[in-house]
């Protein structure tokens, strides 16, 4: 995966800089497939048909190509595009890109685009991503005894963990005080549980040859678009039915996994997710992360690469960088931050919840 | 406070009601039939947005309601002072957008005497004109 951050490249550039890389690690010079993950390259970019034009950028124009988008787990969903061809015996090796440029764009253009992946009758109501993920913050305040202190530690800690990866978008500590007293975004949410607007892009490739790692299980889980629809707000039934068709699949649970990489675009969820995907008991992952529990040298490292708040967020890179990320820490690659653990797990989040990812990945013997 | 019935919709499989009226229930792909609730609810949750999307005030107070017989709806509203997560609240539209004001314990006394078949049909066409004397052309936009 490239840096993530701001980045003066284009799109194609940072995926083929992400791609090649992942190519080369794989001692793959021509893949038998190519699925793109981006989420809008349309509108921030400019530029459509986007699997031909990744393809041929990367000098593999006679490689077959397709585009997958789930909104902000579109990196998952081509993860999941390509576990599903090598699984089926379709191909032997698929290489999964992705990547988003916006830095570019003002922000409140960039809000607004990502924003369009809300209910379109909500949205004429002024409910933007971060306005949901206030009300949900509210709601899991009230319900659930969630504090300020215990969603502000979440970033703290990732902020923590970015320090010793290079890769990360946001490479500085920041207080407990800093987070708790950052402006009002949409109250209680504060700017800093909210991720950045970052450039970048990942890549992998999957296999049916021996390889380190495995994908061990993959599920999908879908919640109405509108959160109206939904009579709980303040966990995820998306998560919760991946995480139950995932450890369905790797045929164990979450008490064999070591550490996970946790969609925290808002820091609240990443407290939310580590009980909807049963690695905390529900109503224990706020203490938990108080504790310590989750930090690089805890029981339960969550987001050593610093997760979306300081690792960073372009979109539909997040979701194979999660996985990039675990496959490093599962093979021992990840310098400066590594952990020791044979299972870990990925849990990506598409839209407000819309459409959610759990992956399992397990460090062959 | 004047508590109008809100449009909605019913599906025929499930008995879910929806608000605004929708064509299909999201959990069956069937057709809904046209029904309509009391515009009173409880507050589920609520913000307020301090840089709002283009097109709007700040600041933007946004609460989500759930309406009695279930269907849950955004609202905007005049501010967030003495509103919590259970509040009782009326829902009105007004040019089609939904707003939320709390229910003071007047507002509460008139409903349940209206529920049981009493008037008050004149304080309600009195507030009605007083609500878009406050609410007219407020912070709301185009988008």
């Amino acid at each position: 995966m490239t840096r993530f951050g701001r980045r003066d490249e284009s799109l194609p550039d940072l995926i083929a800089e992400a791609g090649l890389a992942a190519l080369a690690d794989a001692g793959i010079e021509r893949p038998d497939a190519l699925v793109v993950a981006a989420m809008n390259p349309e509108e921030f970019t400019g530029a459509g048909n986007y699997a031909s034009l990744i393809n041929t950028h990367l000098g593999l124009s006679d490689v077959p190509a397709l585009r997958v988008e789930t909104a902000t787990s579109s990196g998952v969903a081509a993860v999941y595009a390509a576990f599903t061809a090598v699984a089926a015996g379709i191909h032997r090796n698929v290489l999964v890109v992705g990547g988003e440029k916006m830095s570019h764009v003002p922000t409140p253009r960039v809000s607004e685009i990502i924003g369009r992946s809300v209910d379109p009758h909500e949205r004429t109501y002024g409910t933007t991503m971060p306005a949901l993920a206030g009300l949900i913050t509210r709601a899991a305040m009230h319900s659930r005894g969630l504090s300020l202190k215990e969603m502000s530690q979440v970033a703290v800690k990732n902020h923590a963990n970015a320090m010793r990866n290079p890769l990360a978008h946001f490479r500085e500590l920041v207080t407990l005080e800093t987070v708790m007293e950052s402006r009002l975004v949409a109250d209680p949410l504060r700017l800093f549980h909210c991720c950045p607007i970052s450039d970048g892009a990942a890549a992998l490739v999957l296999t049916s040859e021996p390889s380190a790692v495995r994908i061990a299980g993959i599920g999908q889980g879908m919640d109405t678009m509108a959160v109206r629809y939904r009579s709980d707000l303040t966990s995820f039934r998306a998560t919760q039915k991946a995480a139950h068709i995932a450890y369905a699949m790797a045929g164990f649970g979450p008490e064999r996994v070591e550490v996970a990489e946790i969609h925290d675009a808002f820091s609240p969820f990443e407290i939310i997710s580590l009980e909807d995907t049963g690695l905390l008991p529900v109503g224990k992952a706020g203490r938990a992360t108080l504790d310590g529990e989750t930090a690089l040298d805890g029981r339960l490292p969550i987001n050593p690469s610093g997760g979306l708040k300081a690792r960073g967020h372009p979109l539909a890179a997040t979701g194979i960088s999660q996985i990039v990320e675990l496959c490093w820490q599962l093979r021992g690659m990840a310098e400066g931050r590594q952990v020791a653990a044979r299972v870990a797990l990925a849990q990506s989040i598409g839209g407000l919840a819309t459409n959610n990812w759990v992956t399992l990945l397990e460090a062959r013997a | 406070m004047i508590v109008k019935p809100i449009a909605a919709s019913r599906c025929p499989r499930c008995q879910r009601v929806v608000v605004p009226a929708a064509r299909h229930c999201p959990d069956h792909p069937v057709s809904m039939e046209p029904a309509s609730v009391p515009g009173v609810g409880e507050v589920v949750s609520f913000t307020t947005l301090h840089s709002p999307p283009e097109g709007f005030k700040a600041p933007l107070h946004i609460a989500l309601i759930e309406l009695e017989g279930g269907a849950r709806l955004f609202c905007h509203g005049e501010g967030t002072r003495g509103i919590k997560i259970g509040s009782s609240v009326g829902v009105e539209s007004l040019d089609n957008v939904f707003y939320f004001s709390h229910m003071g314990f007047a507002d509460r006394a008139r409903l349940f005497w209206r529920r049981a078949g009493a008037g008050g049909e004149k304080v309600a066409a009195i507030t009605k004109s007083l609500a878009k004397g406050i609410w007219g052309g407020r912070s709301r936009g185009d988008s």
